[in-house]
């Protein structure tokens, strides 16, 4: 004999998952929408001369904060949950938030959560106090930035940033390619310490060699034409 | 290592441009050019080096122990990974050999012949200790980090403990049974226990089949009528005429129930965003087709059942063993 109850219980749990999914999809998707208008602002900063940033990187933290406020709003009703068993649903428009704060910060931005003086992006601590969120949480079962997640966000900025070297370029900025291709080629550096498995880290990492190449290629087209400012060598 | 490598890099880029610069107006000349005029370049350049070098120690010692840290969460989560993978692979081999001793049994609702009873027991028992052995793995936060790594062996072992289950009883197990079956720390979704059932599906109709194409079906009613001698099982199916051909009542029961649970499952509804659809749709389209094998096995055996020669056996050596037991 089948008992009726055992399928009557189950779908009565996937209508509350359902439910919760519901619940969570339609804030990542406001999360989503910010952040597309946050992406599209900070690309204003392909074609903005560096000096004239400024009203540009306020314009997008101003964004940016209007998601964090998402990220908040998330993480309530997260918690309520297994952080990993809906996890995938934020996961990547998480990331592009942190990729955005992390272009931000890189530019000039968000000075004041920068640990060090002298760094030139936000460690995962210094994303997770900006956000108000704990980060790589090893025990406890609560909404927080994986590393993966800010390791995926560092590979998609550098992408960003080596177009952005090329950009520079256009605009007539010879030092700034210099400039990216050091940052690039530290972070890169610091991906190869990392023994990856075969996981979308990997994937996603082994592509950064690409935009290592990407602003190498500037950098030598600059200084073979003797257009790299004399000062930036050291800068 | 890489790091140095990229400075080197670094460096040579850094030199050429101030070396160019300097010799901007005599560039076709370069090769040739003396060695008088190339020493205070390559001087400046050097100690553009140990400025660039100086300069880019810092972020980049700074880059590199915080990748450091990285490195070492990553190794362990890959090779707590890896280990709840393997076990899982170790319970789904477990798991199937159960599901294959059990295929060998043609009783149901009655207790085991002691040779299964013993396999599956000890089976069971090295299933548990290595669940048991994942504990510590699979606590707080990692009970659902690694939910989809453990899931194909809890399937598979939903799929031997529902078997086994449903052979004894001719019962569903619940979920608080297969619950109560395992560590606390592992943890049974519905989406295993419901993927576990679909599979349950499967075996019941390999079970029935098997059952019904190797006699069973008629054994069972020879045995009602003191005729054990299975050679003349054919004859005593085709002798009886005009009365109504009817399956024996615990193959038939098979049937019933996997029609039962047919209609239940069809009648669950998963909306198209929850993430087991999927696996829903596919497994939903095996299990009707095992529904309709049993289906058609045992209309074959209503209408065909006499005209199988005399004391035919499909070659199932050790389902008769255990017939006769």
């Amino acid at each position: 004999m089948i008992d009726h109850r055992i399928f009557e219980d189950l779908q009565t749990k996937i209508d509350e998952e359902t439910h919760v999914r519901d619940e969570l999809q339609e804030i990542v998707q406001t999360l989503a929408r910010r952040g597309r208008s946050t992406q599209a602002i900070i690309s204003r900063a392909h074609s903005t001369p560096s000096d004239q940033l400024k009203p540009v990187l306020d314009t997008a933290t101003k964004e940016i904060i209007a998601q964090k406020a998402e990220v908040t709003r998330l993480k309530a009703v997260a918690d309520q949950h297994p952080f990993y068993k809906y996890n995938g649903l934020w996961t990547r428009e998480l990331q592009n938030l942190v990729t955005a704060i992390e272009l931000c910060a890189w530019l000039g931005g968000f000075e004041e959560y920068k640990s060090a003086d002298s760094s030139e992006f936000l460690t995962i601590e210094d994303v997770g106090k900006f956000l108000d969120v704990p980060v790589n949480l090893k025990e406890e079962d609560a909404f927080h930035l994986t590393i993966e997640e800010y390791l995926l966000s560092l590979i998609a900025m550098a992408e960003e940033l080596s177009r952005l070297a090329v950009n520079s370029v256009t605009l007539g900025d010879y030092t700034r390619p210099v400039q990216i291709g050091r940052f690039i080629k530290d972070l890169f550096a610091g991906f190869q310490l990392l023994n990856l498995k075969n996981d979308v880290l990997r994937k996603r990492g082994d592509g950064m060699k690409y935009s290592v190449k990407k602003v190498e290629d500037v950098v030598y087209d600059l200084s073979l034409r003797n257009l790299i400012p004399k000062g930036s060598a050291a800068a | 290592m890489t790091s140095r490598r990229h400075r080197v890099q670094h460096s040579l880029i850094d030199t050429t441009p101030s070396i160019h610069r300097d010799m901007t107006g005599t560039k076709r000349s370069w090769e040739g050019d003396p060695l008088v005029d190339k020493t205070k370049p390559t001087n400046t350049a050097k100690n553009n080096n140990a400025d660039a070098n100086a300069a880019m120690d810092e972020p980049s010692s700074k880059v590199l122990s915080i990748f450091g840290t990285f490195r070492d969460e990553l190794d362990e989560h890959h090779d707590r990974r890896e280990r709840i993978i393997k076990t899982s692979r170790d319970i789904t081999a477990l798991s199937k050999k159960i599901i294959f001793s059990l295929q060998r049994t043609r009783t149901i609702k009655s207790s085991l012949p002691p040779t299964i009873a013993k396999e599956t027991t000890t089976r069971f028992d090295q299933i548990h200790s290595l669940f048991t052995s994942l504990a510590p793995d699979l606590t707080a936060v990692n009970t659902w980090r690694y939910q989809r790594n453990i899931s194909p062996g809890i399937q598979e072992f939903i799929e031997a403990l529902s078997f086994h289950h449903y052979i004894l009883t001719q019962e569903l197990i619940t979920k608080e049974e297969v619950q109560a079956k395992l560590p606390r720390e592992v943890l049974v979704t519905e989406e295993d226990y419901l993927m576990g059932l679909f599979d349950l599906t499967g075996e019941i109709m390999r079970f029935a089949v098997t059952g019904l194409s190797s006699g069973a079906a008629t054994s069972a009613k020879s045995q009602e009528k003191q005729e054990g001698n299975k050679g003349e099982v054919g004859e005593g199916d085709g002798g009886a005429e005009g009365e109504l051909r009817m399956l024996p009542e615990f193959q038939a029961g098979l049937v019933v129930d996997l029609r039962a649970m047919r209609a239940l499952f069809e009648m669950l509804s998963v909306p198209r965003r929850h993430h087991m659809l999927r696996d829903f749709g596919k497994k939903m389209d095996v299990m009707q087709s095992s529904v309709e094998k049993v289906e058609k096995a045992a209309y074959g055996i209503l209408v065909r059942g006499s005209e199988r020669p005399a004391g035919w056996m499909p070659d199932l050596s050790h389902a008769v063993d255990v017939e006769s037991y």
